[in-house]
């Protein structure tokens, strides 16, 4: 099942660093650095992924317990939420 | 209006209304054919050409947008010595880009020591300096297939910065008797030695208190020969300006991983035969090693052998090290 959850069109992403990222807000002009664990939920979001599908992703590049990475990819998501970086689909 | 900046460049680092971003200029149909790219700006102004401010974040939206040409070499100096005729070699290279000390970049660079005082700042400030670099090497002909770029001397201070966001770039650092160098700086003053904010070079020699000129810059540049000397690698070229030669300059090149024909070769050396950094192209290149020398104060002497004897003799050690 598909996220209902996608990057907002107002913010844009780039990659830094190897697997870090930089997100800017354009309508606040606010800047976040994303680290590895959510620069993979962010792109797993742009490519429409659904919440499962970015936790097996998460469960397959690290190797930590899928509950884990579940409730990580649900506080990142909220955080992502919480900034109002994410609209619906 | 991301449409209508293509073909625009970033001309210059700065603060408008309490904001920092940059200011774009349309370059459309702009060779960067002058030895610094703030010679061609200034060309560019006197056509009356449009310019824009915008803030940093438009980098990196353009960076999903403009194609460009990735880094071929970086070139590095401790100042008057020889870095501006290497540029000017790589420009006769067929299909080049060559960025010579733009404002934008050296001036991103510069923000690292003044402003990046936290983790998230330096990362935003090195996607800023890739994403005008990028602005800058945007695919206007596409004919180019090499990109140079040549930082002011200061900003070799920051290599460790610089390389992190391109790794694999191989480097040249240019140097030269500290005698000569601080004599040259001394006698035409350049604006990286009488900057009124001094963290800049604050920051490089590590020390902020009042001093002459000549100690300033004897420190400034032992301070960037020990950078070169630690940071040296199998990635980086380190060439004293009395090697320079047309042969040498190929050599560069070549390190660059460019071939030159036979009419590049014929090109640099016509233009290896004139001052560097004059317009023109008419004023004769004249070698003055030897009046540097003479021209050298008591102070200079002193001051050259107190802050970069030793860092240049062990730069000459390695050089002679790693090319017997």
């Amino acid at each position: 099942m598909k996220s209902d959850l996608i990057p907002g069109k107002h913010v844009v992403t780039t990659d830094f660093d190897g697997g870090e990222g930089i997100i800017v807000d354009l309508n606040t002009k606010k800047y976040y650095q994303l680290n590895e664990t959510a620069m993979v939920v962010w792109k797993g979001l742009e490519k429409g992924k659904s919440m499962g599908e970015i936790v097996a992703d998460i469960t397959s590049a690290y190797e930590i317990p899928a509950d884990h990475a579940t409730s990580s990819v649900q506080r990142i998501v909220d955080n992502f939420q919480t900034y109002k970086l994410l609209g619906a689909s | 209006m991301l449409e209508d900046i293509k073909g625009w460049l970033p001309v210059d680092a700065v603060v408008v209304g309490g904001r920092p971003g940059l200011m774009w200029m349309e370059m459309s149909g702009v060779s960067l054919t002058e030895p610094f790219f703030q010679q061609t700006v200034e060309r560019a102004r006197r056509e009356n050409r449009a310019e824009l401010f915008t803030e940093f974040d438009v980098l990196l939206q353009l960076e999903k947008q403009l194609e460009s040409v990735q880094p071929s070499g970086f070139i590095f100096h401790s100042s008057r010595c020889g870095s501006t005729l290497v540029a000017n070699a790589c420009r006769a290279v067929s299909g080049s880009i060559v960025l010579s000390e733009a404002n934008a970049i050296d001036k991103l660079i510069a923000r690292f020591i003044t402003d990046a005082d936290t983790p998230v700042k330096e990362s935003l400030y090195s996607v800023f300096l890739r994403g005008v670099v990028h602005a800058l090497a945007q695919r206007r002909t596409y004919n180019e297939r090499h990109l140079f770029i040549k930082f002011a001397c200061c900003s070799f201070a920051q290599l460790e910065r610089i390389k992190r966001i391109w790794p694999a770039v191989p480097w040249l650092f240019l140097y030269r008797d500290p005698v000569e160098t601080i004599v040259s700086n001394i006698r035409d003053v350049p604006p990286w030695l009488i900057d009124n904010d001094r963290r800049v070079l604050s920051s490089i020699i590590g020390h902020a208190s009042e001093m002459s000129l000549e100690e300033l810059c004897a420190r400034t540049i032992g301070s960037l020969f020990s950078t070169a000397y630690k940071l040296a690698n199998a990635n980086s070229m380190l060439l004293n300006y009395n090697q320079l030669s047309v042969p040498v300059i190929a050599s560069v090149l070549n390190f660059f991983n460019v071939s030159l024909s036979s009419e590049e070769l014929e090109t640099i050396t016509r233009t290896s035969e004139v001052y560097s950094k004059e317009v023109s192209g008419t004023r004769a290149f004249v070698a003055d090693v030897d009046a540097k020398q003479k021209l050298a104060s008591d102070l200079v002497r002193e001051m050259s052998e107190r802050w970069a004897g030793e860092p240049y003799r062990l730069l000459e050690n390695l050089v002679n090290r790693v090319n017997p």
